[in-house]
């Protein structure tokens, strides 16, 4: 340690690192916590919109739109338009997350569902599920893989997204890439950038790596077919 | 039994029906075969009857009762269900499969367990596939997977949608005798769907046989309707090959075997010249008196020896229970060109020709 320390005192130093700890566990944490609302919210309001795109067919092109010009503003234009009206807080930062997610979760939900087999929907109906149940039981399960698929980029996504926040206050590991930035030639901030950048990458891949485990685990079925 | 009273169907994007004003009536322990070209409305009849699609006009009865009458997803649990793609559920093992009515009808899980098992029995699936999901399974497998989960729930009617168009033709005959076994032990009411008219004549109690737009052409047995087609759509829809297709539903049961020019393996020349002369033919029926050894040549036979040197086996050996088409089948393909009937070892006679046309005529 001592001597990766001085090799590269120019750049990084373990010395900021050893001492700022707790603030960095604290900001890893909050930046999982600004992930994790904003997926999770943005899986129930893509749910919601995908159902009625669903049910009703038509509402599936202006409601695919608008989910595509959201995704299509800069994110600081976002988030700077929302802080006159919801201040540097959380809801601010989580409106603007949330709204990126929708685009791609939105997509592969309705596209899951209409990835099932017409036969299998056919047989499901005949044999006696009510609408309610055949989704359920039937159509969400089948549609999981391209759902998951989603949830991937948009959970990676939203990570990468999250540091941004760090402009109106909130930011995660984003907090540190920030204030690297504004002590730039010192190595405390290159530190600084380096820590933030480093872990929130390891952040995005370890969730990444999860939500594939967890579909497998989800899914035995399809795991049997894709090894046969 | 299923009674449709004057039923139509007009899809929303076309002006021409697709059911015109069909009335028919099943009945109960029947199985009903539904025949025609393509777009003829043979899948749309069946879809209404479980509602999948609902009739512009008419009326559809279950046992006298109308199917409008209950909300359709207990109307639906009431009616066994199987198309051609079978369309089991890929994210549930074949147990789940199987008990899929049974558990929306909430039964509780020993008695589901106990159903499949004893379904799985029935159709003669290995209960080994049971824990598998359906990507394990070959074609075969799957369908009767389908037939199964139809069952499970012991509905009175069954519908059946193409219900062996995906599978070998090998398979399919097999699963077409199954299907006919079966239904001696269940008499169920079925009604079938197939763009086959063998499969047709062979599954169907009687057929009903559709023209495009959903015009009833005739509703009879297949006997009857080989014997007597009613227009010429019907006669040209059953092929030139109506009296071949006939002699499929009669058994050689029916016919007087004769046992023919039988001779003893310990027969001389003479004696094989005398008998095949007695019956006109240049050949004889070898006998040892507790198995048909088989057939000789007259010719073949030495001189100075017995028959049963010359005598070769059969190349086809009927049972009691084939059709005269198959007798039909073993005549033109075979020498002698006679069908040999046997019961065991022991040739109880043989079918010619003849009879053949003897039979069919009359």
């Amino acid at each position: 340690m001592t001597h990766l320390a001085q090799a590269s005192s120019g750049f990084f130093s373990w010395e900021w690192v050893a001492s700022n700890l707790d603030d960095i566990w604290d900001r890893t944490l909050e930046h999982l916590v600004l992930t994790a609302i904003a997926v999770c919210v943005g899986m129930v309001v893509s749910l919601l919109l995908s159902l009625v795109a669903l049910r009703y067919r038509r509402t599936y092109a202006p409601i695919s739109w608008i989910a595509g010009v959201l995704y299509t503003i800069p994110s600081l234009a976002l988030f700077a338009f929302f802080v006159p009206i919801t201040g540097l807080s959380i809801l601010t930062a989580e409106i603007g997350l949330v709204s990126y997610t929708l685009l791609i979760l939105v997509r592969n939900i309705v596209a899951g569902i209409d990835g099932v087999p017409p036969a299998t929907v056919e047989s499901a109906l005949g044999m006696g599920y009510t609408r309610r149940g055949l989704f359920f039981a039937v159509e969400l399960p089948l549609a999981l893989p391209v759902i998951v698929a989603g949830l991937r980029i948009a959970a990676v996504t939203t990570i990468g997204l999250v540091t941004v926040t760090a402009l109106i206050g909130q930011g995660g590991l984003g907090f540190f890439i920030l204030r690297g930035l504004n002590l730039f030639y010192s190595p405390i901030g290159t530190t600084q950038i380096v820590v933030g950048t480093v872990l929130s990458i390891a952040i995005a891949i370890a969730v990444d790596v999860s939500l594939v485990g967890l579909e497998r685990l989800a899914m035995p079925w399809a795991r049997r077919r894709a090894a046969a | 039994m299923i009674e449709l009273d004057h039923l139509t169907k007009v899809f929303a994007e076309s002006s021409a029906p697709a059911v015109s004003d069909l009335t028919l009536t099943i009945a109960r322990g029947e199985i009903c075969v539904f025949v025609g070209p393509s777009g003829c409305g043979k899948t749309t009849t069946l879809k209404m009857i479980n509602r999948l699609i609902e009739p512009t006009a008419g009326t559809i009865r279950i046992d006298g009762r109308a199917a409008d009458a209950v909300p359709v997803h207990e109307l639906r649990r009431s009616i066994g269900y199987v198309i051609q793609q079978i369309g089991l559920f890929p994210h549930r093992t074949v147990r789940q499969n199987i008990g899929t009515v049974p558990s929306l009808l909430d039964w509780d899980r020993t008695r589901i367990d106990q159903r499949v098992e004893e379904l799985a029995a029935l159709v003669a699936l290995d209960p080994a596939v049971l824990d598998r999901y359906p990507a394990a399974l070959s074609g075969g497998q799957r369908q009767r997977v389908g037939v199964a989960r139809a069952l499970a729930a012991d509905p009175p009617v069954l519908l059946m949608d193409e219900p062996f168009g995906a599978v070998d033709p090998i398979v399919r005959a097999r699963l077409q005798d199954e299907l006919l076994t079966l239904q001696q032990r269940l008499h169920k009411t079925i009604a079938l769907v197939t763009h086959d008219i063998d499969e047709a004549i062979k599954l169907g109690d009687r057929v009903a046989i559709l023209s495009d737009g959903g015009i009833l052409e005739q509703y009879d047995t297949p006997m009857r309707i080989l014997q007597h087609p009613a227009n010429a759509f019907v006669a040209g829809f059953l092929g030139t090959d109506r009296g071949i297709k006939r002699l499929s539903l009669i058994p050689v049961s029916t016919i007087d075997l004769a046992p023919g020019p039988v001779v003893p393996r310990s027969a001389s020349h003479a004696e094989v010249v005398a008998v095949a002369l007695e019956y006109g033919t240049d050949w004889v029926v070898v006998d040892d008196g507790a198995a048909t050894e088989g057939w000789a040549q007259v010719g073949a036979v030495p001189p100075e020896g017995a028959v049963g040197a010359a005598a070769i086996p059969f190349a086809t050996r009927l049972t009691t229970d084939a059709t005269l088409k198959e007798a039909l089948d073993a005549i033109v393909s075979s020498h002698p060109p006679v069908a040999p009937v046997f019961d065991g070892q022991r040739l109880i006679g043989v079918v010619t020709a003849e009879a053949i046309g003897r039979a069919a005529r009359s």
